[in-house]
C-alpha cells in the first residue's frame, strides 16, 4: 500500500478522484438527458392542461392527464401557443418549451412571453405561466383565465419550499382556492393576494381577490401573491386585445 | 440602500440559525461555553464570507445555463447546473483546509483557540446553506454576495452567542435532571426562534408589502408600462387570426 | 438473528435508543425540525437518508485505507454529493413522479451531518458490511425520531395522519371538532419540532438515567 500521507500521493488521489467522479457525473447526465427533458416537456403540458381544468382531480387529489397520452390531449384542448416579443404576437408550436424565468431575466424588449389559448365545452381559456420565488427557492404555476380576467383554475409548483408547510400550494385545497377570483377590477389591474386573517376558510366569497392563507407559510405565500401580480401583469395588455 | 437592507434582512429576518434551522448541529454541540461559542462562530463568518462570494462567482461564470458564454458563443448552450452541490461543497472543503494551513503558519495563536473548530465547519450546513440561498435567490452582484455572506455568518454568531450565554447562566437554575444539557438547549432554542419570528414581521407584515415586493420583482427587468404601444402589433395578430 | 454477531445487533439497536443520533449524537438535527410538520415527509426523509447512509458508509469503509487523510473530508463529502446527485438523476429519468415528490430532499441529504457524522465516526474505521449495518442502524434511529415529531406536528397541528383527517373534519365540524376542537397551527411551526425533540429527549433520559447530563 503506497504511503498516504505523502504530498505526491494526496495530489494524485485528488486528481483521479476529480476525473473519476466528473466523467461519471457528466456521464450520467449526458445520457439521461434525453429522457429527462421528455418527461418536463410532458410534465409541462400536464401543468397547462391542469390549470383550465383538464385533469383526473379525484376527491381532495390533484391528478394530471396521464403521461402516455398527455400529447394528444394537449393538441386537442391546445389551440393557439403564442409568443409575445416586444409587443409582437407570434404563433409558436412549441411555445410552451419556453423558460419563464431566463425571458424574465432579459430586458423588456427581448423577453418572449409564451401564452397559451386553450377551448374546452366552447369556452376560451387564456393560460399564463409564472414564475417567482418562495421561502427556499423558486416557485412558479400557469394561470387560466376566461374572457372576463376570472380565474378558471390554476397550478403552482415549486422547488424546494417546506414539505408540510409552503409545499402545500400544490395542494388542491389551496389551488381551487383560486378559481373565481377577479385579477381585474373594472379596468385596474388588482392581482390576487393570499391573505392572513382573510376569515374565509371556505372562500366563500369568490370575488374579493383574496384566497386563505396557508397556516405556517407566509412567506410562500406572499411569494404566490408576487408572483401572480407580477408575471400576469405583463400580459394584460395583450389580453385585452386578444378578446373576441 | 440595497446593501443595508441585505444586512439586516440576513442577519435578523433571515436568520440561519432561527428562521432556516441551519448549522444546528454544530450550534447545539459546541454552544456549552461562551468562549468556544465565540470561537466557532467567528470562523462561520469568515468562511462565509470567503465561499458565498466565490461560489457567487462559479455560480455565474461555469454553472448557470448559458454561463459559460464568455468562452465563446458555442459554449452558450451549455448547462452544468447539475454540479452546483458538488462544486460549492468542494470550494468549501478546500476553504476550510486551506484557511486551516494559512491560519497555523501565520497565526498559531488563533490557530490553537480556533482550530479544532475548522474542520467542524465543513459540514456545517450553514456554509453550504449560504452557498444554495445565494444561488435560488439570485443575489445580482458580487458586492451583494460578499454582503450576504458576512450578514448570514453574523447573524449565526449571533444565535450561538446568545445560546451559548443562556446555556452558561442556567447550570445555576434548577432544571429538571433528565432535561439538563441537551434536553434544555433544544427548547430553548425553539422559544428563541419563537420570539425571533417577530422579526419576521418587518418584512411580512403591513399591508403595502405585497406592492413591494412586486416592484421588487419587476423593477430589474424594466417598467411594465408597455400598454400604449401595444396597439399596433395586436392588430396584427387580429389579422392572423382572420385569416 | 442469528446470522448478526451479538456485536453487530448492536451497531443496528444502539442508535435506536441509547445512542440515538439525533437526541445523543446531535446529529442531522436541521432536517428533522425542517421536515416533520407532515408524518409522509418524515418517512420518505428517514428511508432516503437510510438508503444513503448504508450506500455511502459502505463506498467510504472499502475507500478507507486509500483516502489521504488530509483530504478526507472533501472526499466524504464529494462521494455524498455524488451519489446523491446520480441517483436524483436517474430518478428523474425513469420515475419521475417519484422524483418530484423527492426532490425537496435532495439538498437536505446532502446537508444532513449525520451523514458526514458517521462516515468520520464509523466507516472510516470499521469493514463494509459492520460500516452497512451501521448505516442502517443510525438512520433507523434518525429516522425514529422523525417520525414520532412527524407524528405529532401533523395530529396536532393539521389534525391528519398521512393525510387522513383522523379528527374529524375542521370545516364541516364533526368528530373531535364539533365539540370546540381547534388545529393548533403553532404546531406546524419550526420552533415546535425543537421543542417536541426536547421533550422526547427529556423522556428518553427519565427513563435511562445514565444518560442525564453534568449540567
Amino acid at each position: 500500500m503506497a504511503n498516504t500521507e505523502k504530498n505526491s500521493y494526496t495530489v494524485i488521489f485528488a486528481v483521479v478522484m476529480v476525473l473519476v467522479v466528473g466523467s461519471l457525473l457528466a456521464f450520467t447526465a449526458s445520457s439521461l438527458k434525453p429522457t429527462i427533458t421528455k418527461n418536463e416537456k410532458f410534465e409541462k403540458q400536464q401543468n397547462i392542461l391542469y390549470a383550465m381544468g383538464v385533469n383526473e382531480n379525484v376527491e381532495g387529489e390533484a391528478i394530471f392527464v396521464p403521461t402516455d397520452s398527455v400529447q394528444a390531449i394537449f393538441n386537442k384542448y391546445i389551440k393557439e401557443q403564442l409568443i409575445i416579443q416586444n409587443g409582437k404576437i407570434t404563433k409558436d408550436s412549441s411555445a410552451y418549451l419556453i423558460d419563464l424565468k431566463g425571458q424574465l431575466k432579459k430586458d423588456m424588449e427581448d423577453r418572449e412571453l409564451p401564452l397559451f389559448i386553450g377551448e374546452k365545452d366552447k369556452k376560451d381559456y387564456y393560460i399564463i405561466p409564472m414564475y417567482g420565488k418562495g421561502l427556499w427557492d423558486a416557485i412558479w404555476g400557469f394561470i387560466a383565465l376566461d374572457e372576463n380576467y376570472v380565474v378558471q383554475g390554476v397550478y403552482f409548483d415549486h422547488k424546494g419550499e417546506t414539505p408540510g408547510l409552503g409545499a402545500n400550494i400544490k395542494q388542491r385545497y389551496f389551488m381551487d382556492d383560486f378559481t373565481g377570483e377577479e385579477i381585474m377590477n373594472d379596468t385596474k389591474f388588482t392581482g390576487i393576494t393570499v391573505a392572513k386573517g382573510n376569515n374565509d376558510p371556505l372562500n366563500e366569497r369568490k370575488d374579493d381577490g383574496k384566497v386563505d392563507a396557508l397556516a405556517g407559510a407566509t412567506i410562500t405565500g406572499n411569494g404566490v401573491t408576487a408572483m401572480i401580480n407580477s408575471t400576469v401583469k405583463l400580459y394584460i395588455p395583450y389580453l385585452k386585445d386578444l378578446k373576441i | 440602500m440595497e446593501h443595508v437592507e441585505l444586512f439586516f434582512k440576513s442577519i435578523f429576518i433571515d436568520n440561519m440559525v432561527f428562521a432556516t434551522f441551519l448549522g444546528m448541529c454544530s450550534y447545539l454541540a459546541v454552544s456549552k461555553k461562551v468562549s468556544t461559542a465565540v470561537g466557532l462562530g467567528a470562523a462561520v463568518i469568515f468562511v462565509l464570507a470567503v465561499t458565498v462570494p466565490m461560489n457567487w462567482l462559479l455560480d455565474q461564470y461555469v454553472l448557470r445555463p448559458g454561463a459559460l458564454e464568455w468562452l465563446g458563443p458555442e459554449y452558450a448552450d451549455y448547462d452544468l447546473s447539475f454540479l452546483s452541490f458538488i462544486l460549492f461543497i468542494a470550494t468549501i472543503a478546500t476553504m476550510v483546509q486551506l484557511v486551516e494551513i494559512v491560519v497555523e503558519k501565520f497565526a498559531p495563536s488563533l490557530y490553537t483557540s480556533l482550530g479544532i473548530f475548522l474542520p467542524l465547519i465543513a459540514v456545517n450546513c450553514a456554509i453550504l446553506g449560504g452557498s444554495l440561498f445565494m444561488q435560488s435567490r439570485d443575489i445580482a452582484t458580487f458586492g451583494l454576495a460578499f454582503n450576504y455572506g458576512i450578514s448570514s455568518g453574523i447573524g449565526w454568531f449571533l444565535a450561538i452567542l446568545a445560546i451559548a450565554a443562556i446555556r452558561e447562566k442556567i447550570r445555576y437554575s434548577n432544571v429538571p435532571a433528565p432535561l439538563r444539557g441537551l434536553g434544555i438547549t433544544f427548547i430553548i432554542t425553539g422559544l428563541m426562534a419563537i420570539g425571533f419570528m417577530s422579526f419576521g414581521g418587518m418584512l411580512t407584515g403591513g399591508n403595502d408589502t405585497d406592492e413591494d415586493a412586486t416592484k421588487k420583482l419587476t423593477t430589474p427587468q424594466g417598467e411594465v408600462s408597455v400598454q400604449d404601444d401595444a396597439d399596433e402589433p395586436i392588430a396584427e395578430v387580429k389579422t392572423t387570426n382572420n385569416k | 438473528m442469528a446470522i448478526l454477531s451479538k456485536k453487530d445487533q448492536g451497531l443496528l439497536m444502539d442508535p435506536l435508543a441509547d445512542n440515538n443520533p439525533i437526541t445523543i449524537q446531535v446529529l442531522g438535527i436541521c432536517s428533522a425540525l425542517a421536515i416533520t410538520a407532515q408524518l409522509k415527509a418524515s418517512i420518505v426523509m428517514a428511508l432516503s437518508v437510510m438508503f444513503v447512509l448504508a450506500m455511502g458508509n459502505v463506498v467510504i469503509s472499502l475507500m478507507r485505507n486509500i483516502i489521504p487523510s488530509k483530504i478526507r473530508i472533501i472526499v466524504q463529502l464529494i462521494v455524498v454529493a455524488a451519489l446523491v446527485i446520480i441517483v436524483d438523476q436517474v430518478l428523474k429519468a425513469f420515475a419521475y413522479e417519484l422524483s418530484k415528490a423527492l426532490s425537496v430532499f435532495i439538498g437536505l441529504i446532502i446537508t444532513n451531518c449525520i451523514i458526514m457524522g458517521r462516515f468520520e465516526a464509523f466507516a472510516l474505521g470499521n469493514g463494509p458490511w459492520r460500516s452497512f449495518l451501521d448505516g442502517i442502524g443510525n438512520a433507523a434511529g434518525y429516522g425514529l425520531i422523525l417520525i414520532i415529531v412527524g407524528f405529532f406536528r401533523e395530529l396536532l397541528g393539521s389534525g391528519t395522519l398521512l393525510g387522513f383527517k383522523v379528527l374529524g373534519d375542521p370545516i364541516q365540524k364533526t368528530g373531535l371538532y364539533a365539540l370546540g376542537y381547534e388545529d393548533n397551527g403553532f404546531m406546524l411551526l419550526s420552533p415546535m419540532a425543537l421543542i417536541v425533540v426536547g421533550i422526547i429527549i427529556w423522556i428518553q433520559r427519565s427513563r435511562n438515567t445514565k444518560l442525564i447530563e453534568e449540567n
